[in-house]
């Protein structure tokens, strides 16, 4: 019996490999996501890489505006443009260039901003212009509107600070003479300007940290954020192939061919769905394995946990296959079902999308599919820093996933 | 005479409502090329599908080689060689390949199945064609290899379901040679077909099937012996008919006479002689001639004297 399981599972693999379309659509086609999704998206996960351009209109007659535009330049996130090609910026280039597509955002400093930053007794108020282009979405526009507001807070109190104290000493010690006035008015700048507006050891930072229990030592770079997703996204296109083969030989004639041979019903069905699942598993290694060593990936911290975890989600995988095998009667309905079953439960399961970015119906609606739970296992695994111990729970849901579909897909299967 | 190889008596099998084998027996000798003749939907198929353990009969006893059917199924498929009316074969792979995995699959192993797989190759003459991909295969090479494939095993039954359906005259001459040299090997085989010239050509005996029973069985010579000197069947208005058929029947070459369809059949001891007589009795009595059909003795004549369809129908 094992000899026959093993005749079938090499003469599948030989056809798959021998057809350049199902080897594209298995291993290329999910690297093809991971390389240049990675790329693009390198910039939400890595500080300093996929920077956002800003231009920047500077007509204010101070020091003020500068000094904000500095401040925002000197963050990873932005690189400010104050010129372009050697010119600099007007207000009509920088409208020219949001509208030719060449940029998407600008800043136009007023004239008087300068003034009115450093008035204390007046209340006159100005404004500072964001052109954005309409398709730049509000998660790219609203950070840089509360950046900007926030260095614009401490600059107003920078620039007023001097005058402030000026006030304060007329009102409260009209006899102070200019030299201890100056004096005094030195010391305080230094005080609050080192505690307040990031001297060298300022008073608050902010730090990240990973919450108790995760192993992050670093935090992941775009690899390891977009590998598990497309990884996972690839591997359920095996259902594919598997339905495609079981209605070839159902449409051609091996399998009476076959059951009419000296072997059970259920080593045919082992032989024929065997190849796939290690077809799965190739995957899975070519996947990790290439992003470990093309990309620099961290596979995490736990080999057993990754090998338990990939055991799990190939049966799930390859489960699906044979569901669908077992419902499918037609080539079409394997064509339109299988692409759209594949790309819905991706999308659900968070292979596109981040989850927790999703709102709360549909992440718990995403938990029906098995791509959910792979994609958080293998998070868990090369993100988190888990070990093998917190993805049990995970491996055991894509276990009951992989014997819910082979149970009826098993049960609906027919040979002609 | 030596007890059959395959005792089939009484099989049954329907689909819902349809019965499509009713009550079929019929014995198989060892050695012998038994023919399953009749048109699309006969139940030769069926037939044969379930002698190859792929479907349980509802009612009736199958016994090959000693085995019964129904409950030594595992020792039976060994014994067998299926080919059946589709080309099962896996198109990307090579003729070697599809060769080496059934032989597999029937537990040949090294040596001997690299020399097995040489030898069907060598019989359907396709050694040298052995490392190509069979999608790059002519369509009787396809059916040739498909003939192959049910040989790798060395079986002592060989059920082969419409061979040479969509295969060029060429080809099809070089399976019936290849048929003919097995059964010079001492195979013995089940062959189903609605071409009645490979049953006349190939078949010791032929069964001739219709609507899931067999109408009649026999060797191809006696079968169509059963049509005497052939039929022929003339239409002439109805009114002449009934005043006809008795000066028919009393020519010298007819043997008898029947209504059928608004038609006369006729049978006769030699078909073109009565066919003379025929057109002289029209003659003489003034009764005008719709049309006339001669059917030559063949299996194809019978099993229209038999049914009133063509095989093809």
């Amino acid at each position: 019996m094992l000899q026959q399981i093993l005749a079938l599972t090499w003469k599948d693999l030989k056809i798959f490999f021998k057809d350049p379309g199902a080897v594209v659509l298995i291993f290329l086609q999910p690297f093809m996501f991971i390389v240049v999704m990675s790329y693009a998206l390198g910039g939400l996960f890595e500080p300093g890489k996929g920077a956002i351009h800003i231009l920047a209109v500077n007509q204010d007659r101070g020091s003020q505006a500068a000094a904000i535009l500095q401040q925002l330049d000197a963050l990873d996130a932005f690189v400010v443009e104050t010129r372009w090609e050697g010119q600099p910026l007007t207000r009509e280039m920088a409208e020219r260039l949001i509208v030719e597509g060449k940029r998407n955002l600008a800043l136009i400093f007023p004239p008087d901003f300068s003034e009115v930053l450093e008035q204390i007794a007046e209340r006159h108020s100005t404004r500072i212009v964001f052109l954005a282009d309409p398709t730049a979405s509000a998660q790219v526009v609203e950070p840089i509107q509360g950046t900007l507001q926030g260095l614009i807070e401490r600059r107003v109190f920078i620039a007023r600070m001097p005058k402030g104290i000026d006030f304060l000493l007329d009102t409260l010690a009209p006899q102070m003479s200019r030299e201890q006035r100056e004096a005094f008015k030195a010391q305080a700048e230094q005080a609050i300007s080192g505690g307040l507006v990031g001297g060298d050891s300022p008073v608050v930072t902010v730090e990240r940290e990973a919450p108790t229990g995760m192993r992050v030592e670093k935090y992941p770079n775009t690899f390891q954020q977009n590998v598990p997703g497309y990884t996972i996204y690839g591997l359920f296109w095996i259902v594919s192939l598997l339905t495609s083969s079981v209605l070839r030989e159902r449409r051609e004639g091996t399998f009476r061919r076959l059951l009419a041979a000296p072997m059970r019903r259920a080593t045919i069905l082992a032989g024929k769905f065997l190849p796939y699942y290690l077809i799965n598993l190739v995957q899975l290694l070519i996947m990790l394995g290439a992003s470990s060593l093309l990309f620099k990936m961290s596979l995490g911290y736990s080999s057993l946990g990754l090998v338990v975890v990939s055991l799990a989600a190939a049966a799930a995988s390859t489960g699906l296959g044979v569901l669908i095998a077992g419902l499918a009667r037609t080539d079409s309905q394997v064509g339109g079902l299988t692409v759209l079953l594949l790309l819905t439960m991706s999308a659900l399961g968070g292979c596109f999308v981040p989850r927790f970015i999703m709102p709360d119906w549909l992440k718990t609606l995403g938990l029906i599919t098995p791509h959910a739970w792979a994609l958080d296992a293998y998070q868990d695994l090369l993100v988190r820093g888990y070990g093998l111990r917190e993805v049990l729970p995970k491996a055991g849901a894509l276990l009951m996933f992989a014997a819910a579909f082979f149970g009826i897909g098993i049960s609906r299967f027919r040979f002609d | 005479m030596s007890s059959p190889i395959i005792e089939v008596s009484e099989l049954v099998k329907k689909y819902g409502d349809r019965l499509a084998v009713n009550g079929v027996s019929f014995q198989i000798q060892e050695g012998e090329i038994f023919g399953l003749l009749g048109p699309n939907g006969a139940g030769k198929t069926t037939t044969l599908s379930i002698l190859s353990t792929l479907l349980q009969p509802d009612a009736g006893k199958v016994q090959i080689n000693g085995y019964d059917l129904a409950q030594d199924a595992e020792r039976i498929k060994p014994l067998i060689g299926l080919v059946p009316q589709e080309l099962a074969l896996y198109p990307t792979l090579s003729a070697w390949d599809n060769l080496a995995f059934f032989g597999r699959i029937y537990g040949l192993r090294g040596r001997r199945l690299r020399e097995q797989i040489d030898f069907v190759l060598e019989l359907v003459g396709l050694r040298d064609r052995a490392g190509d991909a069979v999608e790059t295969f002519s369509g009787g090479m396809k059916r040739r290899l498909n003939l192959a494939a049910g040989l790798i095993h060395q079986p002592r039954l060989l059920f082969l379901d419409e061979p040479t359906v969509g295969v060029d005259p060429q080809s099809r001459n070089f399976i019936f040679e290849h048929i003919e040299r097995l059964k010079a090997a001492g195979m013995t085989i089940l062959y189903t077909t609605h071409y009645m010239e490979e049953a006349e050509r190939l078949c010791d005996r032929v069964a001739i099937m219709d609507e899931g029973r067999i109408l009649a069985l026999d060797t191809p010579q006696k079968l169509i012996g059963l049509l005497g000197g052939g039929v022929i069947h003339l239409a002439i208005p109805s009114d002449f008919i009934s005043m006809l058929l008795p000066a028919i029947r009393a020519l010298p070459h007819v043997q008898a006479v029947s209504p059928l369809d608004g038609r006369i059949k006729i049978e006769t001891t030699e078909a073109r002689s009565a066919l003379l007589e025929l057109i002289q009795l029209c003659h003489a009595r003034d009764v005008p001639i719709l049309s006339l059909e001669i059917l030559e003795p063949s299996l194809e004549s019978v099993f229209l004297h038999l049914t009133g369809k063509h095989l093809r129908d």
